[in-house]
Formats: C-alpha cells, structure tokens, sequence
C-alpha cells in the first residue's frame, strides 16, 4: 500500500492546486455552474483517495466541502465570500495533512480545529445538520441466526439482461448460502418464434436451508433488486434436505410446489444435532463461489493491448539518473572523437561521427524530458496575487502568458522565490492604489502581466505592471547617499535602474508586510544568476515597470568556448560570447585604464593571464579578445588561443574553490583532462565594479 | 484466457490501485483516465469488464455506462461503479443507465476482488 500513497501524496498535491485554481476561478465568476462542478469534482477525487490511502482527516474536511457546494451545485446556496475564504483555507490545510495524516502537529492541530468550526458556522447558516456530524462507517452487525428453510421466489425483469447481470450467477450466489435447490420456471418463455434472445424469461422458486439472516440473504440482490420480484419467506426450522423422504419432481412441477411444501413443512424434523448443520452450511457457503471461478484465476499468455497513455510518470530521481549517464556519455563520446582524429581510421570514424550524432540527438530527448511547463509556477501566484489584492485593498488583475513554456525543473524550483519577490513588489510598490489610478487616469484595476517565451536556446520571463513605474531620480538620491555612486557619476536609465539590484537599495516610502523591506532584490539578481541567468529591469513613470529574467533552458551542459592559457583550458559559455577579436599583445600591456577600443567603442577589458599570474615570458605575440555580454554590458576577456566550440558537461567545483571569483564549474576534455568554466558573471560584475569605483 | 477488465478512473492512485489488485490476481487490464479515454477502448477487441468511477471530467461514470450500452457488442456485459457512500442518488442514476454493481470507496482490495469473481464468473 505504501507505494500507492506515495503515488495518492504525488496526485493529491496537483489536485490540491487544481483546486486552488479552480476556486480562483469560481471567485471570479460565482454563478458559473461548470466551476462549481469542477469544484466538487476535483473534492471529490481528492476525498475518493484520501479513503483509500489512509487519510482520514483530509477525507473527512473534504467531506464536509463537498456537502457544502453539493448544496451550492443543486442551487439551494450561493457562492458567497464566506465559503469561499474557508474554502480556501481548508485547501492550505488539507496540504499540511498531506504531510501530517494524523493531524498530530500542534500547529495542524489548531488549524483542524479552527477550519473545522469555520464549516460548522457555515453549515449551521444553512442549516444541515448531516454535514460535520461524526460519519460512522455504516457495518452492519451480524447478529447471529437460527438456521431455517427460506422459500425464495427470483423473477428478474425480462430486460435484466440489459444491466449486464446474468440471473443465474444470483441463483448460484443463492445456493451458495446453504443447502437448498432451485427450481427454474420456464412458464413465461413464450413460443420459438416469439422468443427475444435479449430478454430474459426465465424466473426461479429456490429452498435453501441456511443460517443467514433475511436481511442478508436479501443482499445478494443488492444490484438488481429494482429489476426483479423477489419473495423470501421462512418456511420452517428445519432441513428438509436432510429428509430423504422428500420428492423433488413434486417440487419441480410448479403446479405441485406451494402444496408439497406445506406437506413437506408440516411433518416433524428428524433429531439432527444443530451444530452439524450450521457446519455444513457454513462450509457450502464458502464454497459455492470459488468452485466456478478456476478459469478466472488461468493465467494464460497476458492479453496483449497496451494502450499509448499520454503521459507517465518518472521519479525525478531517475531523470536525474538518466541525465548524469548522459552526461558521462558525452564526456565519453568526446574522447572517443578526439580518439578518431588521432588515429585516422575510415571505419572508426564512421562510428564516431555516429555516435556523435546519436549522443548529441539523446541529450536533447533526455533534456527535453527534464523540462516542465513553467505554468506549474505560474499557477501558484494566482493565489498569491488574490491574497495580496485582499491585503492591499487593490483590485488586481493577473495575466498569465505563454504557461506552457518548459524549463528544467530545477531552474522552475530555484524561481520560485525571486520571480515571487518581484511579484510582490509589483503589486506592492508598482500598483497603485484605486484613487491614484482614477485620478491619473488610468483603469481602476491593476494588471500584473507574468509571461514566458524561448528565445534561442534562453527562455524569457517578464513582470509587467502598469503601475506608477520607477522614479530614476528617487534612485539615484538613494544610491548617493548609500555611496554606491558618486554625486558626479554621468549613468544612463538601464545604468541607473540597475541600481534597484544593488545590495541595501530601497525606495518604498513605506515598509509593508507584503513586500518587506525592500532588501532582497540583490538577493533576487543572485539567484538568478546562480543560474547562470541575467536580469533586467525597465520602467517608465507613470505608465509602469517589466523586469526580466533571462534563462538557459537547462543547467547541466552548455554549449561553450573552449580557450587556452598557457596549458590551461577553460571553458566559456557560448551564449553569452559576442565577438572575438585578435590584437597585439602590447597593445593592452600599453593600456592604464583597463579599457580597449573595438569596432570602436571602448570595452573594458580583463587580461587573464594578469588574473591568473600567467608567466609573462611565454606571452604570444597576437592575444584574443572575447567579448561576452550581460545585463547590457561589456567586457573583453583575453586569452591565449581560442580552440574551438566544445560540448561542456557541467560538473561543480569542490567546496575550497567555492567561494572563488572567476570559476562556476569545470568539464572533463576528450582526452581527460579538466578545462575550467569561467563565471562569465562575475567576471563582468567585477570589472564594471572596479570601473565604476575608479571613474 | 485470462478475463480483460477495463478501468476508467481519473484518480492515478486509484488507477494503479485497482490494476494491480487485478492483475496480481490474473486479469488483463486496460486502463482509461476518463469516460472519453474508456469508450475509445470499445472497438472490437473483447472486454469482459468494466469498472467505472463515477465522478470524471469529460464523461462520468454514467455516461461510460450509457455509451457501453448502445454499442451492439458491449450491450450486456458488466459494469460496475466505483463510487463513495455520499452519491446514493448517482447510484440510482446509473443502475437506471444500465449499471450492473458498484463497489463502495473506499474499499479492501479482497472486496473488490471479490465483486469481480461474482460477476465474472
């Protein structure tokens, strides 16, 4: 069973945020019918679960919802506010019991509670009674028989064929209650060539000595008990089978029945022992139904239809399985190339290029399987949204495009948080309030735009409002008197807006509970550079702000540079390389200010072989220059030789090179050696830094 | 020849549930994750049994069992309902469509198995 709960665990958590989403919805639009169905329907999968994998509390709260809006279902209550809220909350709370089936926790406790008469207020407004009340499994008591001979009369419907239920698997299950025969009735079958193959006309008189209650003999029909007549009468006390005295072609004729069985009930029983006949009828009892079901139980060659499901699902962890052998692969398969090149050989090299081919081809689908529709996020601030229009007092219209856009599950993880951040300070900060938007002309609503496109091999994520937007000046004041700039620094708008990712910059006015202090956003540009993504920030006042976060579809290989210094090979992220240039290595030792005049615009630049200590006597005469770019800037970075494009795994530095300027991670090279990523980010940011610094 | 049993149920858990409980005990079984799902199982090839959820998007359980209903070849053979304690009128609603049993959510995995061997018998 405990597999099936994780799995019911797995399930439960998307129908809990389905849910969510649908009450959204229903908040929106209370009157919609079909919400209010998808509502119930979604409660009631989750309730249907929750029984079956031991999760009695989440069962029992679903129960009482699903009262609540069955109500709602057939009309005879509205969608209100209140039920809504509690609704709500009660979503919040079935996750924590996901987690917590006992309820044990003090704190879950408490919500049980407090959720729990929240309904009951609820309930009592409307008046049902049922609702909260204890349920108790209904199980019937087996209270404890006298054995008798019933008379059963069993004339099914003449259409009982068309509820897929073969009458003679009831006789059986009849017979199968004790000692007793039937006795078919074929008085009904019409003449041959009126006979309807589909209908059923034949009924049954049965006898059956048993210890079973009426009540329980009377449960056999429990399915069909609406499309048959059925007579159970209790004849005498004793079994007249037993009797061998007895006729049964006087039973058998139905003209003869009813009178030889009251001959037959009249005369006095044999002294029989009444614990051999309960065992005996106990015994029939347990047998009746398994004789016939041999062939049920041959395991034959298994059918073979296997239906194509849309979808299965993989533990995460053998993803990350897959991934790291297809990494291994392509380390492997690199030397193998490397291997060919060396030792010219038609075959090998057919092979290899091969085998290039198809790693190249399985890296993709072994990626694209990594990757999930950033929705699963995006769908999450929709109740944050709600909330926080509730808190602020602000009407907020959420838009969310392109959910469909799949990214690497780990980079939608590791967002959650920053994209939340901006979130909130765009309903906090950049929305204004009702009155503000009336006066300024604007609509009354604020629309929060979230949406996601590829471009390239990065995916785009933006935060548009339609806000009050950034006020530079404000900006600049601030960073002033931070000392992150100098009074006379000349910076231009996307210059001056990137201050908001400066450490210890904020402008709110106000410091409110929804968007915090306004620290975090330097904290949000780290996150996302972790990620090897860059972020962006525009705005115009008045008319609103959109920030930006750029991302690579995925984190664990990169197509990259491969450079060299000395005997050192590093590895550069294609993506970000803009231009490579070649220049006289005395032109940049001649150069004070760290700057290099190209396609004429001055960059700055890093030599390094100055950054690495590099020996100066091996310098080559002609150095290359590689531009790489982010959030907008520029620097040159200056290396040796440039070797060529290169399929790089990502591997993690050890924890003593953690903390590092200049390396992300390293790859292993075809012939096995290590080449060093360059943090590309950091290596701008730091040459900005010390530019800004020295200006 | 072992008995193929078609289940439409839209909860994953319970699918898995239900199929393994059949198939450890021999059964064949096809797996729908909706009314739609489980009617496009009704082209010709043989089923002996349908085990439906009541409550699906798309199509419920009703709806499976009136679509089972109208083809020729599936006219009589069984359906049973998955359902829970709180739908009695569905129930009515579904025997009325041409249900053959139900079985009671949540239920012990020998009960079900026990429901299946009746009818299948």
């Amino acid at each position: 069973m405990d597999s099936y709960q994780e799995h019911y665990l797995i399930e439960a958590t998307e129908l809990i945020s389905n849910l969510e989403n649908a009450l959204l919805v229903l908040e929106k639009t209370p009157d919609d019918k079909s919400q209010v169905e998808e509502v119930f329907r979604i409660m009631h999968t989750l309730k249907g679960g929750a029984g079956m994998f031991g999760f009695q509390k989440i069962e029992e709260l679903t129960h009482y919802l699903e009262n609540i809006y069955d109500l709602i279902r057939d009309n005879k209550l509205a969608t209100t506010a209140q039920i809504l809220d509690v609704t709500l909350s009660t979503v919040d709370h079935l996750t924590a019991l996901l987690y917590d089936a006992e309820c044990k926790e003090e704190i879950n406790k408490e919500n049980h509670a407090r959720i729990k008469n929240e309904i009951d207020i609820i309930v009592k407004a409307i008046g049902i009674t049922e609702a909260t009340a204890e349920r108790t499994h209904s199980q019937k008591e087996v209270v404890s028989n006298a054995s008798a001979l019933y008379h059963i009369v069993f004339k099914p419907n003449k259409e009982i064929f068309a509820n897929g239920t073969n009458p003679l698997f009831i006789v059986e299950d009849l017979l199968a209650l004790g000692d007793g025969r039937a006795f078919a009735r074929t008085t009904r079958i019409p003449p041959f060539d009126k006979i309807n193959p589909e209908k059923c006309f034949v009924y049954w008189d049965l006898l059956i000595f048993t210890g079973t209650p009426v009540e329980e003999i009377k449960d056999v029909f429990i399915f069909i008990e609406d499309q048959c007549e059925i007579a159970v009468n209790k004849v005498c006390a004793f079994n007249i089978f037993e009797n061998n005295q007895i006729d049964l072609k006087l039973f058998e004729n139905p003209k003869t029945f009813n009178s030889y069985l009251v001959e037959i009930a009249s005369r006095a029983p044999k002294k029989k022992t009444e614990d051999h006949i309960n065992k005996k009828s106990e015994l029939s009892g347990n047998t009746g139904v398994v004789a016939s079901t041999d062939d049920d139980l041959d395991m034959g060659n298994p059918k073979e239809r296997i239906k194509n499901i849309s979808s299965i699902r993989v533990a995460s962890d053998k993803l990350d399985d897959l991934m790291n052998l297809v990494s291994e692969l392509v380390t492997t398969q690199a030397g193998l190339s490397l291997y060919s090149e060396q030792n010219p050989d038609r075959r090998l090299e057919v092979f290899s290029e091969n085998i290039e081919k198809l790693t190249r081809q399985l890296r993709d689908t072994a990626f694209s399987m990594t990757l999930i529709p950033i929705n699963h996020l995006f769908q999450r601030f929709k109740r944050l949204v709600r909330d926080v229009s509730l808190q602020l007092n602000k009407e907020i219209d959420l838009v969310i495009k392109g959910g469909e856009t799949e990214l690497d599950k780990t980079i939608i993880e590791a967002l959650a948080d920053p994209l939340m951040h901006i979130l909130r300070n765009s309903l906090d900060h950049g929305l204004e309030h009702e009155d503000e938007r009336i006066s300024a002309g604007k609509n009354k609503t604020g629309t929060v735009t979230i949406s996601a496109y590829y471009s390239g091999a990065n995916v785009h994520i933006q935060i548009k409002d339609d806000g009050k937007g950034i006020d530079q000046e404000k900006i600049r004041a601030k960073a002033i008197e931070k000392g992150l700039i100098g009074k006379h620094d000349k910076l231009n708008k996307a210059e001056i807006l990137d201050l908001i990712f400066a450490p210890g910059l904020s402008t709110a006015a106000q410091i409110t509970d929804v968007s915090g202090r306004g620290v975090g956003m330097d904290v949000v540009r780290k996150n996302v550079t972790n990620l090897r993504g860059e972020i962006l920030v525009d705005s115009e006042v008045g008319k609103g702000s959109v920030v930006e976060i750029i991302l690579p579809l995925t984190l664990s290989i990169i197509d990259g540079l491969l450079v060299q210094l000395e005997h050192t090979k590093y590895v550069i992220p294609l993506e970000v390389v803009e231009k490579c240039h070649e220049l006289n290595a005395g032109e940049l030792q001649e150069n004070i200010n760290q700057l290099v005049t190209l396609d004429g615009k001055q960059v700055p630049f890093l030599d390094l072989r100055e950054a690495f200590d590099a020996d100066k006597n091996t310098a080559p005469e002609l150095t290359q220059i590689i531009v790489v770019h982010k959030n907008h800037k520029r620097v040159g970075i200056c290396v040796d030789t440039i070797i060529g494009e290169y399929q790089a795994v990502l591997k993690p530095v050890g924890k003593y090179y953690r903390n590092q300027e200049f390396i992300s991670g390293a790859t292993i090279l075809g012939d096995g050696t290590i080449a060093l990523v360059l943090d590309t980010n950091k290596i701008i940011e730091q040459s900005i830094g010390q530019k800004i610094v020295a200006l | 020849m072992n008995k193929t049993i078609l289940i439409a149920d839209d909860s994953e858990s319970i699918r898995q549930l239900v199929s393994a409980t059949l198939e450890s005990s021999g059964y064949s079984v096809l797996v729908s994750v909706d009314g739609e799902d489980a009617l496009t199982y009704l082209d010709g090839s043989i089923i002996d049994l349908v085990i439906t959820d009541l409550n699906m998007p798309k199509l419920d359980g009703i709806g499976v069992v009136k679509g089972i209903r109208e083809k020729e070849q599936y006219k009589f053979i069984p359906v049973l309902m998955l359902t829970t304690e709180s739908q009695a009128s569905k129930k009515e609603a579904a025997k009325k469509a041409g249900a053959t049993g139900w079985i009671v959510k949540p239920f012990v995995e020998d009960k079900l198995l026990a429901v299946v061997k009746k009818v299948l018998r």
